[in-house]
């Protein structure tokens, strides 16, 4: 039941992270693959606040929130300059060179990652302490993402993602626009890190890594770029699946390559067989 | 005050390191030019490419020319097979640049996942030892291996010129490159020309790779972190210019070897990373130096 309510968890988080990516890629057209940096800069912020502050743990995982936002913002003033494969290798480079510079400080725990993070709840009381709240932040992510794409400013932000310079000719700033989805989507991906960080009590770079991009990006794609309830169809399906043989009770070497194995060729699939994502409203391909 | 033969060795050894980045550097810049494609399963084909040639040595105890021959074979079917039923079904449907890029990496996933539930995690090299004889030339020492992977870097770049510059079928790749459709009106198949190159990219992935694995540890996830080098070099010779990308590729593997002299050994991936988002951000289109010509004119 533990290890149900634990996946429930982390499938939460996915939803987060899956939601706000979809934000940024999706409504605002942004090809970037760095997301699993800022989830990374809100875990590590929240996770070494945890450790050196008396500060709350709804502090520090808000302040988490702001640090990912702050380092979304440097990577936009610089790196939204390029568009479509440049802002996505740009963006790769970015995320790796921060993983690299995480791995090599002393104070981030190096590669070895972060551990003894405190927790804030203990007992048995703790896994669904943190199935609720994880839940209800995936819920209010998806909702709130939901009314402001379907509002005034996401009719501008889809305007500006399908037609920039039709849209920079009405006197709108597409660039102030973009930095600030960006932003959000990138402060909420931080948030969702706090909770993984105050959660796990253990952090690491190789949990943030490129294949983290590839994996939030396919939860997206295939879930429904561009949809709201998508990526949680993405997240929910992708994460569920594969640990489905858990249960074989395997030894580790087989276990994660296999379910490594299962969630690739369940990607391949849903690209070919779905390309339009299962939750597409329409037939158009990616 | 540096001695001159320090820095000598460290040019030798650092030109000789980047032989295979050189290698992999042309094949996935070559891809990108003809196909237009950044095609991360390269990532998957330097795995193949690195196990067959392991499984043939190791596990059947047969000599490299049975191995090298297998992985050429081996590798070129695989890249072949990923072209025709994976990116051109793809491109058949007109699918737009994420599509491809979520393909190719998650291929690349799918392939290590496979190596690795075959052969484990553990590093592993071509060879029970890497250490190569040493001749000292000029007070400089030369490994054999340094000889070899320059030689086989070398030729491997000659040969593509000269077939990429007199050969009909290069002549072809050139102008399916510069432009698809108005080759296809003068009769070339822009499907074929993708095949080729398929297949030219495999040849050179196994050639890196057969250096990298006699040169040192390789676990099944090692390509994923290697295809940066090939993607940063590509973007700093300017995408299109496969000769000026394998000039990148050296240039990095110098950067590498000469930033010792100032910074730690742990900080020369952030050196490699720092390099890739500056050269994105201020120069998108590569790093055009001068022309001979016009240092001669102003002169």
């Amino acid at each position: 039941m533990e290890y149900l309510a634990t996946i429930g968890v982390l499938i939460a988080i996915y939803v987060i992270l899956s939601s706000s990516y979809n934000l940024v890629i999706g409504y605002g057209g942004l090809s970037t693959v760095a997301h699993p940096i800022f989830f990374a800069v809100g875990a590590y912020t929240a996770g070494l606040l945890a450790i050196h502050s008396g500060l709350p743990a709804v502090c520090n995982v808000i302040l988490g929130g702001l640090a990912a936002m702050l380092a979304s913002v440097l990577l936009a003033a610089s790196a939204l300059r390029v568009s479509g494969d440049y802002l996505l290798i740009a963006s790769l480079g970015f995320q790796l060179g921060l993983l690299q510079l995480i791995k090599n400080l002393d104070f981030t725990g190096g590669p070895g990652g972060l551990t003894a993070i405190p927790g804030t709840v203990t007992g048995a009381a703790r896994t669904p302490f943190f199935l609720i709240v994880s839940g209800l932040l995936a819920v209010a992510t998806v909702w709130g993402i939901r009314i402001i794409v379907t509002g005034p400013y996401g009719r501008a932000i889809t305007a500006m993602r399908d037609e920039e310079l039709a849209f920079t000719a009405l006197g709108r700033d597409a660039t102030s626009m973009k930095v600030v989805i960006f932003a959000v989507g990138c402060g909420i991906a931080g948030i969702a890190g706090g909770v993984y960080a105050y959660y796990f009590q253990y952090i690491s770079p190789d949990q943030f890594d490129v294949l983290q991009s590839a994996a939030i990006l396919t939860m997206v794609v295939l879930g429904g770029m561009g949809t709201t309830f998508g990526p949680v169809v993405g997240a929910v399906l992708l994460l569920a699946i594969p640990q489905a043989i858990t249960f074989l009770n395997l030894p580790p070497s087989i276990m994660a390559p296999t379910q490594g194995i299962i969630f690739t060729v369940l990607v391949l699939l849903f690209l070919f067989l779905r390309p339009a994502g299962i939750v597409g409203l329409s037939r158009k391909t990616l | 005050m540096l001695d001159p033969v320090i820095l000598a060795q460290i040019l030798w050894t650092g030109i000789a390191t980047s032989a295979p980045y050189v290698l992999m550097t042309v094949g996935f810049a070559l891809t990108l030019k003809v196909t237009g494609l950044w095609n991360f399963a390269h990532a998957g084909l330097m795995a193949i490419a690195f196990y067959t040639i392991y499984f043939v040595l190791n596990f059947c105890d047969l000599p490299v020319v049975v191995a090298l021959p297998a992985a050429l074979i081996v590798t070129g079917a695989a890249s072949l097979a990923i072209e025709i039923a994976g990116l051109q079904v793809l491109r058949d449907r007109g699918s737009g640049n994420l599509t491809f890029f979520i393909f190719t990496l998650i291929l690349s996933e799918l392939i290590i996942y496979v190596i690795t539930l075959l052969f484990g995690t553990e590093p592993e090299t071509l060879f029970k030892s890497i250490l190569s004889p040493v001749t000292i030339v000029a007070n400089i020492a030369v490994s054999d291996w340094d000889e070899l992977a320059v030689a086989v870097a070398a030729s491997g770049l000659v040969l593509l010129y000269a077939f990429l510059t007199w050969s009909r079928e290069g002549q072809f790749l050139n102008a399916v490159a510069d432009n698809a459709r108005l080759a296809e009106l003068y009769g070339i198949s822009a499907k074929r020309a993708w095949r080729v190159v398929s297949v030219i990219s495999a040849m050179f992935i196994v050639a890196s790779m057969y250096l990298i694995g006699t040169h040192g540890g390789v676990v099944p996830n090692s390509p994923l972190e290697l295809i940066i080098t090939a993607v940063i070099g590509t973007l700093l010779g300017g995408i299109g210019r496969v000769f000026a990308a394998a000039a990148a590729a050296v240039f990095l593997g110098l950067l590498q070897s000469f930033s010792i002299l100032i910074i730690d050994s742990r900080w020369q991936n952030l050196l490699l990373y720092g390099v890739l988002f500056i050269t994105i951000v201020v120069f998108p289109r590569g790093v055009r130096l001068p022309p001979l010509r016009l240092i001669w004119t102003t002169r």
